[in-house]
This record gives structure tokens, C-alpha cells and sequence, in this order.
């Protein structure tokens, strides 16, 4: 992910005007807002418990009594993939939330400060940009052990980089300019120079890319689902949902194919959302 | 540009031949889950090494697929007294690289995994064994400290398989990935997590097999294996997924041989904490779980319901009739918690002085058979009576450490154990001494009991097979009474054959697999 | 330019100190204990102890980072717990099936994503491009590990056509690779098409058209070699996700290869040759991205190296 340079406009009423125009971006809105409402009221909406087995039903195809079919258990996989969005938007949101809190912070106090402050804290993110993708978030998970605290945790870390990079390449641009000159010549201090003209300037720039991240989040989250390393069973996630389903890829492959359609789904979403919001925002950027 | 394509795709070194998929009638397929540690009995003892090295050693007697006793590098035996044990060997018998078998290869065999530093990993197995003593050339002592009664079958185990001294000093480190015995296969090359590659022994003593060439092949995915079996790549399945069994029996294209097995997959319960150290909460847990439902339904039938903590084929096996005594009756569950003195709220779950029941369990997950299948099927069970447990999941590095730790953590757990040495000693006096806590040994649910303790111990020293199986059987039936576990399935060893594959036996013990039987129809 | 290479490659070596670091830090927090795992149920505490002495897991955490990291100077990675043979030894008999994957699935990538790309810059908004912009949507919004299972049920379970086990003959690499490679043919796609639409807004692309030279000729001749550089630099990037991409290739389709050699290290908790696999792994990624920014060099005569 190669830093943007940015010229950022903070979000406008003519920003929704914009948004609006772009029909894809609208309709993904209205699955990421759809996958929200379902996971909020999941208990409502299920035609039956995610966690009621009927051994009888066990892997009974998509028909009248199961929409989806049925898994290994006879549980019904419509229920799991409602209760599963839960999983999905709750590790996705809160880790590359982490990311934009942590990594935004760091790249702005490295970039406004410049220096050595600056070297080390991106030497430190050089180090976690050198590993290939998806091997520090399983490392850091093996360390701490499985769960959805530790997932969040992983996925956090692992985007905390790009953010750093993406804010401290903006703060570098804005430091140079006049406005910020003449507040620090006014003799406002740093954190108030930092928390009322700078941070304002890249939060579209943080949007765009925090809705990018969100995708990559929940795909990271199903890698680490699917090798065992994620939220444990019997919790229903979407990526476990699959990778229970492998063994049965030869007798019932609707129990592995169909949760993926949801992941698919979601993350085409968040990535034309995304995608409508560096337009919207008007966002340039090379990635 | 195409040219170019072509000529990076063989720099890449991609064959272009379709050999796999070529195979000769002659050459034999297997497909299994994973890679051998070592073809090492010394450094392995699980059953992806054991399947491939139990070909290439033997042991001087072994058990057959009806758990006999027969004959292999000795050709009789007879206890000279209560603790010595005498083999007559096979004589005329060479190792694969030509150098001769005798009696001091039995007694390097057994010096190097008992008496070396740090022993063998099969040495725990093998009981208290004072010695292997040489009387001549082809007759070998094997010596216990004091009377022990499966000295016998320990000397059955496929670990006991005798290795060329010769090539063990030739090869010092590298004998692990080069094995030499003197059995119907020799050892030709392994490819780490690809394959391993055994040649028919030319020379053999019972004549040269029917196979020219075997070939174990690493397959971690399950439908993968089933896969290349259906498409003909492979000609043998091993650890079949039961899930496929039922389209593989139906097919005239594939034979199903199965054997009942030696694991019996448990819920153990942690007697040392409340409220699982009360015989009625138990008893009220193995009403609620319908076992024979789980093995049928879950298991596809790829399991049996157990009889007993240990397995039919083992020496001192008892029924413990747990279909009578405990049969699958929630009302009863209900009943017997109501006497323990709980009551059930109006979410439907058991109280006791205000506390909910809540249990903790640390369930085997990815090391069994639908392992933790069973742990969310049993979950499921108790809450339908009230009892709410929490499955601690983890990858089977954290399970295994936490299950040796001591106190435990956990209410309850799940574990697969194997009676490796078809002995019930192996299994009675590691898991139901009250010497036995962990993390020395395996009496994870800390059961005690004085009189089970001198039964154990009496029947260790008794060589009398009938008397050892009358002990057992006590042991047995104070166990059904105390239950401090609720066995859940008995392993079958399944493995699937293409029709064209002949004369080959499914035996009760996961490690052996015989291929010398085995050939292929043109 | 030597000056700057050696420059770089000096810059790299703090780096990949600090991903041994991050490494052996987070495998010292692990849960569960590698040698009573390794030794099974017939283990004594005896002999967990003597083990872990003998495999020195029983000296402090800095002392053990120091050594590791003289005796990876000298190709020294250590020895495999599980396994007790070299990690150099087993990393060199798992490399070259990740190698020859990545290696194929690269080729992939660019044999489909580099035309698709031109041919969405060539009619912008077409019906091609359109078309091309939904396909990579979808290839970078589907899991890699569900694509793979997708192509097993409908490409070996219905037609029969591809084995899906392992490595073998030329069919083995059908489908692991195109799985590998579809986020990338996706990117790369993108890549090109933008690049070139940016090339062609340009000075002299604009002359020589204004000179009659025809369209075609013109995206060929003078656009693409411009229009190239970003998008090596994205081939950059897209090794790094394939090698990581990898672990999910290689468990679906039971590939011999590092990627399930690291969850199997993971999961057994084989601290060296988790070590030695992400020390591996991490210094192809930098050296494959050093390599990508000096050959800028070549292809884009305005670079100086400063």
C-alpha cells in the first residue's frame, strides 16, 4: 500500500450529492446497511437457532424446510450466515478501527514531529510491512491463542502500518502549508495545532480507506477462521461456517460454497463503498 | 512468446508427464493425512510412520488383524520363568543391506530404545524390562525386574520391528529418513509432506511380495483423498471421511474393509471439582447423552458405541453394560439432578443455591475423529437438560499441555485414548491409579480408589492370562458404578480400497497395516 | 547506483532483524508446550525436561535471540523441533514447491491481468472494460481458500477434470495456480488499465497521435513500456500476497509447499522452523521489492539514484 497524496476535502453536504450518483456505491450501502440490521436483530430474523442441532437434518440440501440447507449437524445455514454477519462486522469494524486509532495516531505524531521520532516509528512499520501478508496476523494470533478478542487484536495490528502511512503522509504535506504556519505563529501548542487543523484535513482520506480496510479486515478475518486460527465453534462464523464444510465438499458442497457467497458479498460491498467514497470525497490516491 | 512460456515452465521444473496418473497395476497408491515424523520406531510411534515402517522391520511375533498371536522373526517363544522370556529366531534371514539377522540385532534393537540416552519413544510401553540377554545366536532372553504379565504383548508391538545395527551405524542421524529391516518392502525415497516410496524386497523370507512398488502419498484435506481415490490417482484411503463412506460402500468400485479398533473417545469428567465429584451429576450427564444416536448419526457408523473405557480387542476387556445402566433418558437426567438437589429456572436451566450449572470443558478438537463435533453434540445434549457448558476450543498443542497440567482447569474434557499395547495394563494403570495424577501420567480425572489401585497392581504381576482378565473385569465393574467417564464411540480402523486391490486385512490396531497380502487384479 | 544498492541493502538488514524479533517474541507467549507435544502421551517429565535442555529451549529469551541471529549469519537456522533436522533442510525441501506455484500463478497473472488491462484502456467505459471491472471486483472480494473450493467441486467433483492433490503432473498446477492468481490478474488489470489511461493523457502520446499514427500502434509503441512501471511495482506487492496467499492455496489443495509447512510449524509449535520459514519468506518479499525499485532504472531513464 503505497502512501496517497492526498488533498483531502472533509466531508460536505455536497459529498452525499455526489455519493448519490454513483448507483453501485448506492446499492452496496444498502447491503453493508442490510448485513448491519441482521446482525443486530439476528435473533429475530433467524428461522431457527443457529446452535439447534437435528442430527436427522444433518446435511440436508437447500429446499422448503432449510432455504440454505442444512450443515454436518442438521443446523440450518440461513440462521448461522444471520448470526455469522455478527462475527464478521464486529471483528472487522473494531480491528480496523484499532488500526485508524493506532496507526493514525502514530503517523501523526511522526510525521508532524519529523525527526527521529519520525525514523523509528516507520522503521517499526517497515518491520511489519515485511511480512507477507496474512502471516503476521497468524503469527500474532498463535501467540495469544484463538478467540475474537486476540482475532481483533491481530487484524488490528496488521493494519495499523497502512494508517500510519496514509496520516503521516498527509500531516507531511499539511505541516508545509500556510494555515498551520500561521496557527503555530499564533502560538497555538502542539496538540492543539494537531487536534484542530491537521487530523480535520485527513479524515476523508481515513474514510476511503478505512471502508478499503474493512473488506481487507473481514477477508483476513475468514483466512484466519478458515485455518482454525479465528473465532472458535460453536460461535458461528462464516469463514469456520466453510472450513467445517471442507470435508463434506465431495457428498454436500453446499455446506462450504454457501457461506462464501456471503463473505463475497460483503467485501464486494465494502470495496464499492470504498470505492463511491474516494469519488464522493474526492480522494486521490494510487493504490 | 508461447515459446517463452514453455521454456520458464520447465525452468520452474514442472513435468510434464502425467505420471501419477499413469500407474501400473503392479504399483500400490496410498493416500493418508500426514507426513511421518521419523521412519524411526525410536523417534516415532504414531501411526503415519508406523504405517510405512512396520513394512520395512518386523517384530519377532506380532498380532493378527483376529488379535493372535503369530509368529514372525522368532519362530516359537515360552516364558522360562515369571520373568523371562525366551524366542527362538528365524534363521538364514538378511537385512536389506545384506548383513545377517540375529540375536544381536534383537538385543540391539531393544538396548538402543530402552537403555540408550534419552530412551526410545516407545520405552514407557514396554514395561519394567531389566534386560535383553543373548544366549546364543539365534535365541534371545528378554528380561523383566519382576513379574510382568504383558511382557508378551509387548514384544507384538510394530515398534519392536528389528533394525540392521549395521546400517544404524552407517547412517547415524540419517537412518530416521532411511530405514533397514528385513521385511517385505524396502525403504526407496521420501519426499517431506509429498510421499514416501517402498520397493518389493527381492529377497524376503516368505517370498517376494505381490506389490512391486508402494507409494504413501500426503493428502491433508479430506475431500481431497476421497477425491483422488473416486478419480482412480490413488488405489488405498486411509482415515476415510465417514461422511463418504456410505457412496463408497454402495459403489461396486470400491471395497470398504474395517476392523474394530483400540481407541475409545471419552467425556471425562474432573472429579475434584464440584460438582462433578458427585456420583448423581454424573450419572445425570450419561443419561442425557444418547451415545448410540451420536455414532450413528455423527459418526456415520464409522465408529461403534464402546462397551468399556477400553476396546473389544483388548486383553482384559469387559462389558461394562453401559446401555443398561445408563441408557439415553433426559427425564432421568432431570430426575437425578433434581435429587442432587438442583431445580430448573424458568430459562430452563439447573440451579443450586442460586449458582446456574455451568460446566467447563476442554474438548479434544483436531486431533479425533469428529472430535469436536462430538464436544458441540454434547453441549447440546446437556442443555436440553439444564446443563450449560462452555467449550474451551483451542488448537491441540494448548488442549494437550492444559490436559497434563495439574490441578486441571476445566469440569470436564474429551480424549481419545488408544491401548497401544492391546494390554489392559497400558491403559487401567496409567489412567485409574491414584498413583497415576498428572503431570506424571494420565489418570486425568483424578479418580481414586483403593480398591481398584490393588486390583491394578495384582494384575500387573499375574501371567496368568485368565486370572489378569478376571481382575480387569472387577476393575470394570467398580468403574461402570463410579463412572469418571462416559465413554462415547470406539474407533473402527476403516480403510478403503479400489475393487481391484486384493488380500488386504483391516486390523483393530491403527499402526499396523500389512501390505505384504496385497496385490493388485490386472 | 552501487552506492544506492549497497545503501538499500543495508537499510534491509535492520528490517528482517526486527521480523526475527517480532517472531520469536510473539512464539515465546505462545500457549502449549512444543516438547511435551512432540513426545506424546508416553512422555515423563523426565524426559520433557532432557529434551528441552537438549533442543537449549531451557536458556533465557535474549540469550536465544543473540545466538539465532550469529548462527543465521553463518546458514545456520537451526534445528526443527518436531522433525530434529536442520530448518535450512526443510525449508529446502518445501521451497521449490511454493517457488514453482507462485511462479506459475505469476505467469498467470500476467498473461490474463496485462491484456485485460489494455484492453479496458483501449475503450474506456466499453463493454470490455466493464466487463473486466466487475471480474476484478469479484476477483479480489472472494476469499482465496473458497475460490479454490469452488473451482475442486466444480472443475474435480463434476467434471473431473483436474486431480486436486497435491503435486504431480502439469494438471496438478491447473487450479491451485489460477486460484493463486486470481487476485492478482484482478490487480494487475487495474493497474494497466489506469497506468495506461494515465500515459495517454501525456504530452507524446498526444503528438504522435496528432501525427496520424494510429491508435493501436500507439498503445503498443509508446504507451505501454511507459505505462509498465507501476505496474511492476504492483507485481511487487502481489509476490508478498502470494506468498502469504499460499498458506490458504496450499491447505485447500494439500500443496507440499512452505505455506502448510508454516501452519503445521504453527500448530506444533515448532519455534525454529516457524522462525526460519518467516525469515525466509520476508527476506524474498524485501529483496523482491528492492529489485522491483532498482529496475526502475531500466525502464524509466528520468530515475536517479540519489
Amino acid at each position: 500500500m503505497s502512501a496517497p497524496t492526498t488533498d483531502a476535502n472533509a466531508p460536505t453536504r455536497g459529498t452525499w450529492k455526489r455519493f448519490r450518483r454513483n448507483r453501485l456505491a448506492v446499492l452496496a450501502l444498502g447491503v453493508v446497511l442490510l448485513t448491519v440490521f441482521a446482525a443486530v436483530f439476528a435473533p429475530w430474523i433467524a428461522p431457527y437457532d443457529p446452535a439447534a442441532q437435528s442430527l436427522f437434518d444433518r446435511r440436508a440440501a437447500p429446499g422448503a424446510d432449510y432455504l440454505l440447507g442444512a450443515d454436518a449437524f442438521g443446523r440450518d445455514i440461513l440462521s448461522r450466515i444471520i448470526f455469522g454477519a455478527r462475527i464478521t462486522l464486529l471483528v472487522s469494524l473494531t480491528s480496523v478501527g484499532i488500526g485508524v486509532a493506532v496507526g493514525g495516531a502514530l503517523g501523526t505524531i511522526a510525521g508532524y514531529f519529523g525527526g527521529w521520532i519520525d525514523t523509528v516509528v516507520m522503521r517499526l512499520m517497515d518491520v511489519l510491512l515485511a511480512f507477507p501478508y496474512l502471516l503476521l496476523a497468524i503469527i500474532i494470533v498463535s501467540a495469544l491463542g484463538p478467540g475474537l478478542t486476540n482475532t481483533i487484536v491481530a487484524i488490528g495490528i496488521w493494519t495499523v502500518p497502512a494508517f500510519a502511512r496514509i496520516s503521516r503522509g498527509s500531516v507531511v504535506v499539511l505541516r508545509e502549508r500556510d494555515f498551520i504556519g500561521a496557527a503555530r505563529a499564533l502560538g497555538a501548542n502542539d496538540a492543539r495545532v494537531v487536534g484542530r487543523h491537521v487530523v480535520p484535513n485527513f479524515v476523508a482520506t481515513l474514510l476511503v480507506y478505512g471502508s478499503l480496510y474493512l473488506a481487507y479486515a473481514i477477508l483476513m478475518e475468514s483466512a484466519l477462521s478458515f485455518l482454525g486460527l479465528g473465532v472458535q465453534p460453536p460461535t458461528p462464523t462464516w469463514a469456520g461456517m466453510i472450513a467445517a464444510g471442507r470435508d463434506y465438499i465431495t457428498s454436500a458442497p453446499h455446506i462450504a460454497l454457501i457461506p462464501g457467497i456471503a463473505i463475497a458479498l460483503v467485501v464486494v460491498s465494502f470495496n464499492l463503498l470504498g470505492d463511491g467514497l474516494r469519488d464522493a470525497l474526492d480522494v486521490r490516491s494510487d493504490g | 512468446m508461447k515459446r517463452g512460456i514453455l521454456s520458464l515452465v520447465a525452468l520452474l521444473g514442472i513435468s510434464s508427464g502425467a505420471a501419477v496418473w499413469a500407474q501400473s497395476t503392479d504399483e500400490l497408491v496410498i493416500v493418508r493425512p500426514s507426513d511421518p515424523v521419523s521412519l524411526d520406531a525410536q523417534e516415532e510411534t504414531t501411526a503415519p510412520g508406523a504405517w510405512v515402517f512396520g513394512n520395512v522391520i518386523e517384530p519377532l511375533i506380532t498380532l493378527n488383524a483376529d488379535m493372535e498371536i503369530e509368529p514372525r522373526l522368532a519362530e516359537r517363544w515360552e516364558f522360562v520363568d515369571d520373568t523371562r522370556l525366551r524366542f527362538y529366531l528365524r534363521e538364514g534371514v538378511e537385512f536389506h543391506d545384506g548383513t545377517p539377522f540375529n540375536a544381536d540385532a534383537v538385543k540391539f534393537t531393544w538396548d538402543r530404545a530402552l537403555f540408550s540416552d534419552p530412551p526410545g519413544r516407545w520405552a514407557s510401553l514396554a514395561g519394567p524390562i531389566a534386560a535383553v540377554e543373548v544366549v546364543d545366536e539365534y535365541t534371545v532372553d528378554i528380561v523383566a525386574e519382576r513379574p510382568y504379565g504383558p511382557l508378551l504383548l509387548t514384544s507384538t508391538m510394530v515398534y519392536t520391528g528389528v533394525v540392521s545395527p549395521a546400517a544404524v551405524e552407517r547412517l547415524g542421524d540419517d537412518y530416521a529418513r532411511n530405514p533397514v529391516g528385513t521385511g517385505p518392502f524396502e525403504f526407496v525415497e521420501w519426499r517431506t509432506n509429498e510421499s514416501i516410496t517402498l520397493e518389493a524386497n527381492d529377497d524376503y523370507w516368505r517370498g517376494r511380495p505381490d506389490l512391486d512398488r508402494v507409494v504413501f502419498r500426503t493428502v491433508p484435506e479430506a475431500g481431497a483423498r476421497t477425491l483422488a481415490l473416486q478419480s482412480g490417482e490413488a488405489d488405498m484411503l486411509l482415515k476415510p471421511n465417514p461422511a463418504d463412506l456410505a457412496s463408497f460402500e454402495s459403489s461396486d468400485e470400491f471395497d470398504v474393509l474395517a476392523a474394530t479398533g483400540l481407541r475409545v473417545f471419552y467425556l471425562g469428567f474432573n472429579l475434584e471439582r464440584s460438582p462433578l465429584d458427585e456420583p448423581l451429576v454424573r450419572q445425570a450427564i450419561a443419561h442425557a447423552i444418547d451415545v448410540p444416536g451420536i455414532v450413528e448419526n455423527l459418526l456415520e457408523d464409522a465408529a461403534t458405541v464402546p462397551t468399556s473405557v477400553i476396546s473389544p480387542g483388548v486383553l482384559g476387556y469387559a462389558d461394562m453394560n453401559l446401555d443398561e445402566r445408563y441408557p439415553y433418558d433426559p427425564d432421568a437426567a432431570i430426575a437425578l439432578l433434581e435429587e442432587a438437589g438442583f431445580t430448573q429456572n424458568d430459562d430452563g436451566i439447573m440451579e443450586r443455591d442460586g449458582e446456574p450449572l455451568t460446566l467447563q470443558m476442554l474438548p479434544a478438537a483436531g486431533r479425533y475423529l469428529q472430535d469436536q463435533e462430538v464436544a458441540e453434540v454434547i453441549q447440546e445434549f446437556l442443555r436440553q437438560v439444564g446443563i450449560q457448558v462452555e467449550l474451551n476450543v483451542f488448537e491441540w498443542a494448548t488442549t494437550f499441555t492444559q490436559l497434563r497440567e495439574d490441578p486441571l482447569q476445566y469440569d470436564m474434557f474429551s480424549f481419545g485414548w488408544l491401548t497401544t499395547t492391546a494390554d489392559a495394563d497400558y491403559t487401567m494403570y496409567s489412567n485409574f491409579r491414584s498413583d497415576q495424577f498428572p503431570p506424571d501420567s494420565w489418570n486425568s480425572w483424578r479418580y481414586a480408589n483403593d480398591e481398584v489401585d490393588a486390583l491394578l497392581t495384582q494384575a500387573r504381576e499375574e501371567t496368568d492370562v485368565a486370572t489378569r482378565e478376571d481382575l480387569y473385569a472387577e476393575v470394570q465393574a467398580i468403574l461402570a458404578e463410579d463412572l469418571p467417564a462416559v465413554p462415547i464411540y470406539n474407533t473402527i480402523e476403516v480403510t478403503v480400497v479400489g475393487s481391484d486391490v486384493e488380500g488386504f486385512e483391516a486390523h483393530p490396531i491403527e499402526y499396523n497395516l500389512d501390505l505384504y497380502p496385497v496385490s493388485k487384479a490386472e | 547506483m552501487l552506492a544506492y544498492l549497497i545503501r538499500r541493502i543495508l537499510l534491509a538488514v535492520p528490517i528482517l532483524l526486527g521480523v526475527v524479533a517480532v517472531v520469536v517474541i510473539s512464539l515465546e507467549i505462545v500457549p502449549g508446550d512444543p516438547v511435551a507435544l512432540m513426545l506424546g502421551e508416553f512422555a515423563t517429565p523426565e524426559s520433557i525436561e532432557a529434551t528441552r535442555a537438549d533442543l537449549g529451549l531451557d536458556r533465557p529469551l535474549l540469550v536465544r535471540y543473540v545466538e539465532y541471529i550469529a548462527n543465521v549469519f553463518q546458514g545456520d537456522l537451526g534445528t526443527s523441533i518436531k522433525d530434529r533436522r536442520p530448518v535450512a533442510t526443510i525449508i529446502g525441501e518445501t521451497l521449490p514447491a511454493t517457488a514453482q506455484l507462485a511462479g506459475v500463478a505469476i505467469l498467470v497473472a500476467l498473461a490474463v491481468g496485462l491484456p485485460l488491462g489494455v484492453a479496458s484502456a483501449a475503450r474506456p467505459h466499453g463493454v470490455v472494460d466493464n466487463a473486466v471491472r466487475v471480474l476484478s471486483l469479484a476477483g479480489l472480494s472472494m476469499p482465496v481458500f473458497w475460490t479454490g473450493l469452488v473451482f475442486i467441486v466444480i472443475f474435480s467433483v463434476e467434471l473431473g477434470w483436474f486431480p486436486v492433490a497435491g503435486r504431480g503432473s502439469w494438471r496438478h498446477y491447473v487450479l491451485p495456480s489460477i486460484t493463486l492468481a486470481l487476485p492478482s490478474i484482478a490487480i494487475l488489470a487495474r493497474m494497466t488499465r489506469a497506468s495506461l489511461l494515465e500515459v495517454l493523457q501525456e504530452d507524446y502520446v498526444r503528438t504522435a497521435r496528432s501525427k496520424g499514427v494510429g491508435s493501436l500502434r500507439i498503445l503498443y509503441k509508446h504507451a505501454l513500456r511507459n505505462a509498465l512501471i507501476p505496474v511492476i511495482t504492483a507485481l511487487g506487492l502481489q509476490l508478498g500476497q502470494m506468498l502469504g496467499g499460499a498458506v490458504l492455496t496450499e491447505t485447500v489443495f494439500s500443496w507440499p509447499g512452505l505455506g502448510r509447512l508454516t501452519v503445521f510449524a504453527i500448530f506444533n509449535r515448532d519455534y525454529l522452523l516457524v522462525q526460519g520459514v518467516v525469515l525466509v519468506l520476508a527476506t524474498i518479499y524485501v529483496s523482491v521489492n528492492l529489485l522491483v525499485d532498482i529496475s526502475y532504472g531500466f525502464l524509466d531513464p528520468r530515475v536517479r539514484y540519489a
